[in-house]
């Protein structure tokens, strides 16, 4: 087990970050009544961590005891049925989701699949009725329809059922949702946050941390707590007992990433592009999404670029981002973007070295 | 046989049938023809139904076989009882016999190619046939080019004697399961060719009259099914082109043009290149150009005293595309049409507006879909043929443009029509597009290509407005999807502003579709291992973190164990090796691409 999920804290109680939030999600619960909850804040920051926890507080240690589900949906829409395959986490009291890996058919999830999980009250020991939770995972995601839908569900069913929506962005959720939900942020942790989480863990492997180490560790992460766990394990499989300046290693992707664009600044042909074009390929195979692709070129690239290319740089990036999302073949925008900036660096050297 | 006539006549539907054909054909009954449906004149057919069959070679001087099918269609086609006893009324024949050119004026063939055919047969039929290697001729041409013309021209020109092979009329299942009763025995098409040239090929002549050279004319190769039916015509054909010894033509029509994904079409089109290579001597026919087939037209025009304008005649040439056949049959529509439809029934008005006006629209609707393969379609588009100067400069009237966006004249028609043409979808196409069209760029010309991805990227978020908004209209389906392809088609062409100078490409199938499937596979392996050990988290968190530090502890806990760590500034390297293998993992999925 990777020590992300091994020190994974189990109870509200144990949160070494977001202790504030920790204490007051407490309150909320232990106070019966508690309203549907929207968890945004970027990625690696504890989302999950804390809706895990506070499904522990509402319903003991059996909210652990889940078992994956894969299942095919039979979904009557008008004039045919649909198959949707999903796979689910449940306990008695909840079940989560990621309605989004329904692709374009989430709406049908959202729709009929919530709807007669909701209807299904549990029965609590006294006897009461009490109220089932439904996580759903990466609601920025869902289309515009579902999100909809989700909206009526939400109304429909608020007396037997809960949500809880977690999300990287809240501004791709529509308000409708956002306003039936407490929204909790959930801030990125600060470095100093994550050298604790990092010494933490140190100290539990027994591990001898250098000075300033988990620092760099903390700093190389980009406030990602995920990332720095990780990082630091890969670190400790590469190289024991740890050194000051040991090179922590980047993930291959990232690494694959920059080859790209130091190919791209050191030749702007179609034939370049070309190369490039298989490169790209090979990410896209391995799942990276095209946006990370995306994000992490413009991100090395600003670092080599003169600052008067900058701006323009961004502005094209942020155009091809939006027309990827618009379009379906990534590769078409990522490719136009690369020649964009091809032509933009090329006239840019011609126009400073003749 | 026995067996399968046991389960026939347990079947009692299938009794119903036979007897009911029995009654309907009368004393013959294992020829049951299809058109005979309305009695009245299925008994007098019979008898010349029944002749082609029994006889599968025969003069071309007596019976002409091919009138025989002209009557048929005729009777569909206008829908007169014609029996076979009185069927050659002039005035009912089709124009494509009556006017069957009988001298070398005649033909609409280019001259040159008439002379080559006439000395070749020239030269067979007068030199010592001691060369048996080219007594066989090759004739290709698409449908309707006039080969057949041509060979029956000169033959009766060099006073030759034209043995035809023809595919004799089939025998449909049912009627062989019949005639199994009264003792035929079924004879495949493959047997009775293989039979026929084994004759040619031992026997010099075959008619009575050795006095008169022999021509044996080959029009329709039979039909083959399968691999092994395939190399036995094959290796009967060999056979001929290495040994016949009475000059022999064989006539192939092209499929080039259409896409010949099916069988037969492409199997055609390798046999002509085998038999080349056997030795055969190869002629090929152009589509007969326009001008001729105008000529030809204005010609039976004269003959028939028909009223068609000048207007019209071109436009049943350029829509026939070359196939004289088809030319001279809409030709005889429309004045059908004109014959049919009496004066009094067209209103004045149509007659001051111009009596050609029905006319024009009328046969538009007749001519040969002309039809191109992708492939040549992607060649014209990739290739940005353009005049070499331009034209549109002197032309008044139009919007002054920029030099940055003038481009010469596109030397094809517009793009929009070679689409239609190619009958190409807008995904795919767009596809092709941006897998190939960097190949065609210039070294320096990074801006077109960002030009040419940047409208490729246009038709990508055309295309999928379309899923997102109009999911269920299928009219905005197909007007969206027309302008992708449109946006795709025209941006490669604008964008590529240097086009290379042409040479010989190849045009690849996207890699696209490759690394789709893959990732396809590879996210499904994802969404495994998540249900597995990471709870539910993203799956773009999966791929982007669990999974490289999952590769890489894995890559280094060996390492670990045998206490070597020193190594690990190879570490860095070997991370690209890990991707790429990867990817070569799951390439089980690649046929099926392949086989696109």
């Amino acid at each position: 087990m990777l020590w992300v999920d091994k020190y994974r804290p189990k109870t509200l109680d144990k949160m070494i970050v977001h202790e504030d939030v920790a204490q007051n999600l407490k309150k909320l619960v232990s106070e019966q009544d508690c309203p549907h909850l929207l968890f945004y804040g970027p990625s690696g920051s504890g989302k999950k961590t804390l809706i895990m926890a506070l499904l522990r507080q509402m319903f003991g240690s059996s909210a652990e005891k889940v078992k994956v589900e894969n299942k095919t949906w039979k979904i009557d829409a008008g004039s045919r049925t649909i198959d949707i395959e999903l796979t689910t986490l449940s306990s008695t009291n909840h079940v989560e989701m990621n309605p989004s890996d329904a692709g374009f058919q989430d709406r049908y999830i959202v729709q009929e699949i919530i709807k007669e999980m909701a209807k299904n009250r549990p029965i609590d020991t006294k006897g009461k009725k009490g109220f089932k939770v439904l996580v759903l995972n990466e609601v920025d995601k869902l289309s515009r329809e579902a999100q909809h839908s989700l909206r009526r569900t939400m109304e429909k069913y608020s007396a037997s059922c809960r949500l809880i929506l977690c999300c990287n962005s809240s501004s791709r959720v529509t308000e409708a949702i956002r306003s039936r939900c407490l929204n909790v942020r959930v801030n990125a942790p600060t470095e100093d946050e994550i050298m604790k989480a990092l010494e933490f863990i140190g100290k539990k492997e027994g591990l001898q941390l250098p000075s300033g180490f988990a620092a760099r560790i903390a700093e190389k992460s980009n406030r990602n707590l995920r990332r720095a766990i990780l990082s630091f394990e890969t670190c400790r499989v590469q190289q024991y007992p740890f050194t000051t300046n040991q090179a922590i290693p980047p993930m291959d992707w990232e690494e694959y990433v920059s080859e790209i664009v130091s190919d791209i600044m050191k030749e702007q042909s179609p034939k370049r592009l070309f190369q490039v074009r298989g490169k790209i390929y090979e990410l896209l195979t391995n799942c990276i999404p095209p946006e990370i692709i995306l994000k992490r070129l413009l991100y090395e690239l600003l670092r080599k670029l003169d600052a008067e290319l900058k701006h323009e740089v961004c502005h094209w990036a942020a155009y091809y981002e939006h027309r990827m999302r618009l379009g379906q073949k990534a590769i078409f925008h990522l490719e136009a973007f690369i020649a964009k900036f091809m032509s933009i660096y090329k006239s840019f050297l011609i126009a400073t070295f003749g | 046989m026995a067996k399968r006539n046991g389960v026939v006549v347990l079947s009692s539907d299938d009794e119903d049938v036979k007897s009911s054909s029995r009654s309907r054909s009368g004393p013959r009954p294992k020829l049951k023809s299809v058109p005979t449906r309305s009695d009245p004149r299925g008994a007098k057919k019979k008898p010349r139904l029944a002749g082609p069959r029994s006889r599968s070679c025969k003069q071309s001087g007596t019976v002409d076989e091919f009138e025989f099918f002209g009557e048929d269609f005729k009777q569909v086609f206008t829908g007169v009882k014609v029996s076979a006893g009185f069927g050659k009324d002039a005035s009912k024949e089709l124009w494509v016999d009556r006017y069957k050119p009988c001298t070398f004026e005649d033909l609409a063939v280019h001259k040159k190619k008439v002379e080559e055919v006439k000395s070749w047969f020239e030269g067979r039929l007068q030199a010592p046939k001691d060369n048996y290697g080219s007594n066989v001729l090759l004739i290709t041409g698409q449908a309707g080019a006039g080969k057949s013309a041509t060979v029956r021209v000169i033959a009766s020109h060099v006073r030759a004697m034209l043995f035809e092979w023809n595919t004799p009329t089939p025998t449909i299942w049912q009627e062989h399961i019949y005639g199994s009763n009264t003792g035929a025995q079924y004879i495949s098409k493959l047997d009775e060719f293989e039979h026929f040239i084994e004759t040619i090929r031992k026997f010099r002549t075959l008619s009575g009259r050795p006095s008169s050279p022999v021509v044996v004319l080959i029009d329709d190769l039979p039909l083959t099914f399968g691999r092994s039916a395939y190399k036995r015509l094959q290796n009967c054909l060999h056979l001929l082109v290495q040994t016949a010894c009475t000059p022999t033509v064989i006539l192939i029509s092209d499929t080039g043009q259409s896409d010949s994904a099916d069988d037969p079409a492409r199997s055609l089109d390798e046999l002509q290149s085998f038999l080349e290579k056997a030795g055969a001597y190869k002629i090929s026919f152009n589509p007969i150009t326009n001008k001729s087939i105008k000529r030809s037209l204005s010609r039976i025009c004269r003959e028939e005293r028909c009223d068609v304008n000048e207007k019209q005649l071109d436009l049943i040439a350029t829509a026939s595309g070359g196939d004289i056949r088809q030319a001279i049959t809409s030709l005889q529509f429309l004045c059908l049409d004109e014959d049919i439809r009496p004066a009094s029934l067209i209103s004045d008005s149509a007659l001051k507006n111009g009596q050609n006006l029905p006319g024009d629209k009328l046969f538009v609707q007749f001519g040969r879909d002309e039809t191109l393969s992708l492939f040549h379609a992607l060649g014209k588009f990739l290739h940005n043929k353009r005049e070499c100067e331009s034209t549109s400069s002197l032309d008044e009237g139009k919007l002054p443009i920029r030099d940055k966006y003038l481009r010469l004249p596109l030397k094809m028609d517009s793009p929009e029509k070679v689409l239609g043409q190619a009958h190409g979808q807008a995904r795919p196409i767009a596809e092709f597009l941006h897998e190939n069209a960097l190949d065609f760029l210039d070294e320096d010309a990074i801006d077109d290509a960002w030009t040419m991805l940047s409208y490729l990227g246009d038709a990508d978020v055309l295309l999928d407005t379309l899923r997102r908004n109009f999911a269920k209209n299928s009219d905005i389906e197909g007007i969206l999807q027309s302008c992708a392809a449109s946006v795709a088609v025209r941006g490669v062409l604008f964008g590529n502003d240097h086009p290379l100078p042409p040479r010989w490409h190849s045009i690849r199938k996207p890699k696209l579709w490759q690394v789709q499937k893959l990732a396809l596979n590879n996210k499904d392996e994802l969404l495994r291992q998540r249900d597995e050990y990471h709870g539910s988290s993203d799956l773009s968190v999966i791929a982007t973190e669990y999974t490289p530090v999952h590769r890489w502890i894995q890559h280094k806990q060996p390492d670990v164990h045998q206490g070597s760590v020193l190594d690990c500034g190879t570490g860095d390297g070997d991370e690209d090796t890990t991707m790429e293998d990867q990817e070569a993992d799951p390439s089980d999925g690649d046929d099926e691409i392949e086989d696109w």
